[in-house]
């Protein structure tokens, strides 16, 4: 390049970025969205919108795969399981993004049926047009996780096979990781004996989320349990935040949620895991944050 | 002579074929549904069946000088037989029908060969009704081994349901490996939603017996009914009045045997005179099979010359008596002083006595057990309480929301829960190992077991806990510590304990709602006022 050349190219270029910023760097989505309002429904569909819309993650004829927590036998009011109409928000949306096929499956803890049942995300899901499925022994298969402690571990293929993988937590404490987020859900996508992986949970989880790189995470902190985690039982242990947070970054999503519990990021150890992992940042100050209420 | 088969015969036994396959796919189907529906509360009464058995009536109101409701179905039975006779055993009962569909493929394979003159006697069944009946008197409930839906719904609960379940999971994998994807999750969605239970302690005894059963109509047509079936027999003394009576047309009949021959219960159709009508279950084999349509079974109350009950007198008073001084027997157990840890009872079942009278070892419980916690006991409570229902929280846990069990249970052992009342039942309390629980004996973090205590606030909570390592460190946990006045024994912890042989926390049966004297310590009474 001629210097007269590239001068006259400075000169444009700084004059057209001085003029209309917008022409050259589109402005930059938000990181994390998060949404306060008062139907759960709503407040999804406007965390993805702010997000930049599910065409954003969902390309036409995608498999998706969405995995909320239907981990117990509990109905939405006592927040053990992800509040059913955002789970069925997310599928509408991806339907309407183009997906192929959307499939909502959990591993759960108590027994199956009676969970996908009472947790009302079989019936919301699929009125919403998805596939509710039983996770099925016969497609676990050990896998390598080359994780930091998980070497290799059983994992349901269809966790593996889905082109999109949507994690739809709940925000709830628990009494060994402090609070169970988006990464942690992921023992939901894994056979074999998980309570093992309590003798080091920071390091499962975070293993767990290097190996299940989700396209999206979307927290539920509607309804939000703060006391007898990770189940409840009573109303009483919960309480209304109303909120969804979401994101293409994991650890951020988590880092969020973790103020629910009146908890800093940094106090949490899988966190700081995740983050020197390269899995995202929890420094909420560094992330760009945008927050709607409608 | 015009020979030919009666045509009104042979449609009659076409029908009553239809209707034991009618009623047994009913009972298959109810089998079935005998899981959790989606729903709290079951719409259909899955165990219908057992309420028209008035063996299991009278047994068990016995036993447990108690008359449940339910049962009192059974009168229709009853009186049925009083007037058709043993039509029940040959045209409704669904173990009949196995063993007479059995009988029959024996006999086409030319293993089973009918003889014309079988003279063994068919008192045996009578004899088994005496001792259950005296058992009863005493109070010891002996009806479940023999009573035929008894057997043939425990057999299917605890031998075929993992057999059907295996079975299911075998063909998914095989479509998936051949690469029919969609069809593998159908399989496997439809075996998630069928909820069968896989495994079961002594299911290999009970099916055992079950193909015994089977088998022995390889050497008699209908060997069970025949021989052994003590609701056959209380029919058989029911049916006095039979409206319809076999007779043979002298003119026709050419003395072939043939309706001895394939008398599926040996009740001699012929010679005339001979027929016992308290063993003729009115298949209407021998008037089908007539060469000569010379058997009818005409309506009249006239009393024809029929044989009765083989039995006699002298029979009757020895079998009796036996019955009376055997079933004490089966009250001599050690559990009678000390409980049995490991005798952990459904919710709602009643007090261990009671529960003893009225329980039938059907098996239904155990099916409808989401969590396949439910088993058959074998020596957990002693002689009168082999197959009775017993709570293995090692192979699966109470469900904290589920009252199923209470539901289904044919004569009321498990007292009918609604949900507000069984979260409250408990059954047992959890007890830590702290030789083998992590945070205690290695110095490991592990919550696993509070983390799944259902009951809020948990009934197990966390302490802080010290241990020394062989390193000189001191490791502190948070570590298990149970609340035996809100802890359930629900044994969901002892079930996802990760010491996986033998759990570092296990329920025992202590504290029991049902046991006045199974206790730790006396309910604590706040002094009111002053």
């Amino acid at each position: 390049m001629e210097r007269r050349d590239f001068l006259k190219n400075l000169i444009v270029g700084g004059l057209a970025l001085q003029l209309a910023p917008e022409v050259l760097a589109q402005p930059a989505s938000p990181e994390l969205a998060v949404v306060e309002g008062e139907s759960p429904a709503t407040i999804t569909r406007e965390a993805i919108k702010a997000l930049g819309g599910m065409s954003r993650f969902i390309s036409r004829g995608d498999k998706v795969l969405i995995k909320p927590n239907i981990g117990w036998d509990r109905t939405p009011e006592m927040a053990a399981c992800t509040n059913p109409e955002v789970v069925a928000a997310l599928v509408a949306m991806s339907l309407e993004a183009g997906a192929k096929e959307v499939v909502v499956m959990d591993h759960t803890i108590n027994q199956p049926k009676r969970c996908y049942a009472r947790s009302g995300i079989q019936d919301a899901a699929k009125a919403a047009g998805a596939k509710v499925l039983f996770t099925d022994e016969q497609r676990l298969k050990k896998m390598s996780l080359k994780g930091e402690w998980l070497k290799e571990w059983e994992v349901f293929q269809d966790f593996v096979e889905a082109d999109k993988l949507i994690n739809v937590p709940i925000a709830k404490v628990h009494s060994l990781s402090r609070v169970t987020l988006g990464l942690k859900n992921w023992l939901g996508a894994v056979g074999g004996n998980r309570n093992q992986l309590h003798q080091k949970i920071d390091q499962a989880v975070v293993d767990l989320g290097a190996f299940f790189k989700p396209t999206l995470t979307v927290l539920d902190a509607y309804r939000v349990l703060f006391r007898n985690g990770p189940q409840g039982g009573r109303v009483s242990d919960t309480r209304l935040q109303k909120t969804v947070v979401a994101g293409v970054d994991p650890v951020a999503v988590d880092a969020y949620g973790a103020t629910f519990f009146e908890l800093k990021p940094q106090e949490l150890a899988f966190l700081k895991l995740a983050q020197s992992r390269g899995l995202g940042k929890f420094e909420l100050e560094k992330v760009r944050i945008e927050k709607r209420a409608v | 002579m015009k020979r030919e088969r009666s045509k009104k015969y042979f449609w009659l036994q076409r029908l009553r074929i239809l209707t034991q396959v009618v009623f047994f796919l009913l009972f298959f189907v109810l089998f079935l549904q005998t899981h959790y529906p989606g729903e709290d509360y079951l719409k259909v009464a899955v165990e219908r069946f057992f309420h028209f058995d008035p063996l299991l009536f009278l047994t068990a109101s016995l036993a447990s000088r108690a008359i449940y409701a339910a049962l009192l179905l059974s009168l229709i039975t009853l009186a049925a037989t009083l007037v058709l006779g043993r039509f029940v055993c040959g045209w409704l009962c669904p173990l009949g029908s196995v063993h007479q569909f059995f009988s029959f493929i024996f006999k086409k394979a030319r293993v089973l060969k009918p003889r014309k003159d079988d003279q063994a006697s068919l008192a045996p069944k009578y004899l088994i009704l005496l001792v259950v009946l005296a058992g009863s008197l005493l109070a010891v409930n002996l009806v479940g081994y023999l009573d035929p839906l008894s057997f043939l719904y425990r057999s299917f609960a605890v031998f075929i349901s993992p057999l059907l379940n295996l079975g299911l999971a075998q063909s998914g994998n095989l479509a998936y490996w051949l690469g029919l994807k969609s069809l593998g999750q159908a399989i496997s969605q439809a075996a998630g939603n069928l909820a069968l239970n896989g495994v079961f302690q002594n299911a290999l005894l009970i099916g055992g017996l079950f193909l015994l059963a089977v088998l022995l109509n390889a050497r008699k047509e209908r060997f069970w009914c025949r021989y052994l079936c003590p609701a056959g027999a209380l029919l058989g003394l029911a049916s006095r009045f039979n409206l319809f009576k076999l007779k043979i047309d002298p003119e026709k009949c050419i003395n072939c045997h043939l309706c001895s021959i394939h008398c599926q219960t040996n009740a001699r159709p012929y010679p005339a005179g001979d027929w016992r009508s308290s063993e003729c279950i009115y298949c209407e084999t021998c008037a089908a099979i007539c060469p000569t349509a010379a058997i009818s079974f005409p309506a009249g109350w006239k009393a024809e010359k029929m044989q009765g009950v083989d039995l006699n007198r002298r029979r009757v008073l020895l079998t009796s008596i036996t019955g009376l001084v055997l079933a004490p027997i089966f009250k001599i157990s050690p559990l009678r002083r000390r409980s049995n840890p490991a005798l952990i009872r459904p919710p709602g079942a009643l007090p261990e006595p009671e529960f003893l009278g009225r329980c039938v070892k059907c098996g239904e419980c155990m099916k409808v057990c989401p969590t396949n916690a439910l088993h058959p006991a074998l020596t957990e409570a002693g002689p009168e309480g082999v197959w009775t229902p017993v709570l293995v929280p090692r192979i699966g846990y109470c469900e904290y929301y589920c009252s199923l069990c209470t539901q289904v249970c044919p004569t009321g052992a498990i007292k009918e829960l609604t949900m507000e009342e069984k979260v409250t039942v408990k059954i047992g309390t959890a007890w830590v190992d702290k030789t083998r629980c992590l945070p205690y004996a290695l110095g490991k973090p592990c919550i696993v077991c509070e983390e799944h205590c259902p009951v809020s606030p948990k009934a197990i909570q966390l302490v802080k806990v010290d241990t020394l390592t062989p390193e000189g460190v001191v490791a502190t946990n948070l570590a298990p510590f149970v609340n035996v006045d809100t802890c359930i024994g629900c044994g969901i912890c002892e079930n996802k304990c990760v010491v996986m042989d033998l759990p570092a926390i296990r329920v025992s049966s202590i504290g029991e709602h049902r046991s006045s004297h199974n206790r730790l310590v006396l309910p604590v009474v706040e002094e009111q006022g002053e």
